[in-house]
């Protein structure tokens, strides 16, 4: 690739982008991909019907981790779509009483976009600010909310920092208040316990490639009773009930059934092999390196999703020291742009420190091999870029530099944060 | 299925453990090779408190199908092994 030079492919701990397929999710849809190829809407033969009844047992598998009806599952092609149809397609089906939204300031960009998107149609937004743990207020969602208050859109597993948003009591406010309740859940589904009842969730975006499963399918969960309607974004044939016209992709589908099935059986022990490995990587680096922040909660979070910063460092040139780790500084949809990540603002993070963030994500296929070969890897190129850096050799030359430290501090009016300032308390 | 379930041997389910784990061997791909393994050294070892035949056979036909799986699909992979190895399995 491009000029980099590699001795082996890198160690991959970039679970949130995405993650592999397991060999038992491929074991169940090599059959659709060679010989039962039929279109699972052909009535007319045995192709199909044998597509569409391994469509209809996929959509069981999925309905079955969330606590839902097989009916109320709609194939679709991703989460992105998921979120689309449930943010543009209730506000539009509902235009008539409907006006304003209610959604957090760190979304995944394909809700915040589509809010945007209906701004310009004309409709209001509250983009709810989060606590500096990455959790909403609750009673400032309480106060948010109006009388044209049409949807409550607040993703469950934050996909840059991990932190898990109080659902269930989230949907017991959006009850209170009868407003439909959206949650995008592809970071938390087959990961975190999901029951569709509990959350009291309207509608739920999932995704197959976050499980194990193939990439290009997704699926969105709409409660029927009560009974929340969407208008379809993609018009056609009528497949999916109308709200997704477009031939189910078999093979996709059964993966995806495929993958939830699996994540239904192995949900608790990946939840403790994932804990074990997050421990041990944050331990880890934190016996040899100082000025080390978890990013987000420290309580409500998915283990498997760590995002650290390093104080005094340069986040571009970590990460492209780190060429045998494949780790990511937040959202793969962002990380082409050196701009730091607006989630990690959103919670306040200073511009440096939001700067210096990886997100190391930890999967059912990771190794503790693997995670002793990352922490190496970090803390010597941490270490490397600290000797460079004459404001990391300041701080530790201790009271002597603390005077230069301020004056450079305020100079550059960097605003000093919590650990700053403990920092040169201890010194 | 109504007729009885046979409990299998002692000998048979050790058989079925080395037949996993030769066939997670077979994986060219690091993680999958040492999931495999891990997964299946794990799995028989909480079964291994098992007294209830019915369960006991269950649990071992659920193995024999993860073997076939396995087989199969440690075929597959190494139909598509990509050309570089993991760093995981250069440097040690």
């Amino acid at each position: 690739m491009k000029g980099v030079k590699i001795s082996g492919r890198p160690l991959y701990l970039d679970m949130q982008a995405t993650s592999p397929v397991d060999p038992r999710v491929l074991d169940a849809m090599l059959p659709y991909f060679v010989s039962q190829y039929g279109n699972p809407h052909s009535r007319t033969h045995l192709y199909g019907w044998e597509s569409d009844e391994a469509v209809e047992a996929a959509r069981g598998q999925v309905a079955n981790l969330i606590n839902a009806s097989p009916k109320e599952i709609v194939f679709t092609s991703g989460a992105t779509e998921c979120n689309n149809i449930s943010v543009k397609g209730v506000m539009h089906f509902y235009r008539e009483k409907k006006k304003h939204v209610i959604t957090t300031q760190t979304e995944h960009k394909c809700v915040l976009d589509s809010c945007r998107h209906l701004q310009q149609e004309g409709f209001d937004v509250t983009y709810l600010p989060v606590k500096p743990d990455g959790l909403i207020d609750l009673n400032e969602l309480r106060s948010s909310i109006r009388s044209d208050t049409g949807l409550v859109s607040v993703m469950a597993v934050n996909n840059e920092i991990g932190v898990i948003q109080p659902m269930e009591e989230i949907g017991q406010i959006c009850k209170e208040f009868n407003i439909p309740f959206h949650t995008d859940a592809a970071q938390a589904l087959g990961k975190i316990p999901i029951d569709v009842n509990k959350w009291n969730v309207s509608l739920m975006s999932l995704s197959g490639h976050k499980v194990y499963g193939p990439k290009g399918v997704g699926a969105l969960y709409m409660r029927r009773r009560p009974r929340i309607r969407v208008e379809p974004q993609m018009n056609g044939g009528g497949q999916e009930r109308g709200i997704r016209s477009g031939t189910v992709p078999t093979p996709l589908v059964v993966g995806m059934g495929a993958a939830c099935e699996l994540a239904m059986k192995e949900m608790e022990y990946d939840e403790k092999w994932v804990t074990k490995l997050k421990d041990r990587l944050l331990n880890g680096v934190r016996s040899k390196l100082d000025g080390v922040v978890v990013n987000g909660s420290t309580e409500s979070r998915y283990a498997g999703n760590l995002n650290l910063s390093f104080a005094y460092v340069e986040g571009e040139s970590l990460l492209m020291g780190l060429k045998e780790v494949a780790v990511s500084s937040g959202s793969a949809c962002t990380s082409a742009s050196l701009e730091p990540s607006y989630v990690l603002r959103a919670l306040g993070v200073d511009e440096d420190m939001a700067h210096t963030s990886i997100r190391f994500g930890i999967g059912r296929f990771t190794t503790e091999e693997e995670i002793d070969k990352a922490v190496e890897l970090t803390v010597n190129q941490v270490e490397k870029l600290r000797e460079m850096s004459p404001l990391y050799e300041m701080v530790k030359e201790g009271v002597a530099g603390l005077f230069l430290v301020f004056l450079q501090v305020t100079w550059q009016s960097t605003p000093l944060d919590e650990w700053w300032l403990k920092h040169v308390q201890r010194i | 299925m109504a007729t009885a379930v046979q409990t299998p041997s002692r000998r048979e389910i050790i058989s079925l453990f080395r037949s996993l784990i030769r066939s997670a061997r077979q994986f060219p791909d690091y993680n999958i090779r040492e999931y495999t393994k891990r997964r299946t050294i794990e799995a028989f070892r909480d079964n291994k408190t098992l007294s209830e035949p019915s369960s006991i056979a269950a649990a071992f036909a659920d193995g024999k199908s993860q073997l076939q799986v396995a087989k199969r699909q440690a075929v597959v992979y190494s139909l598509y092994a990509p050309k570089v190895k993991s760093i995981m399995d250069i440097k040690h």
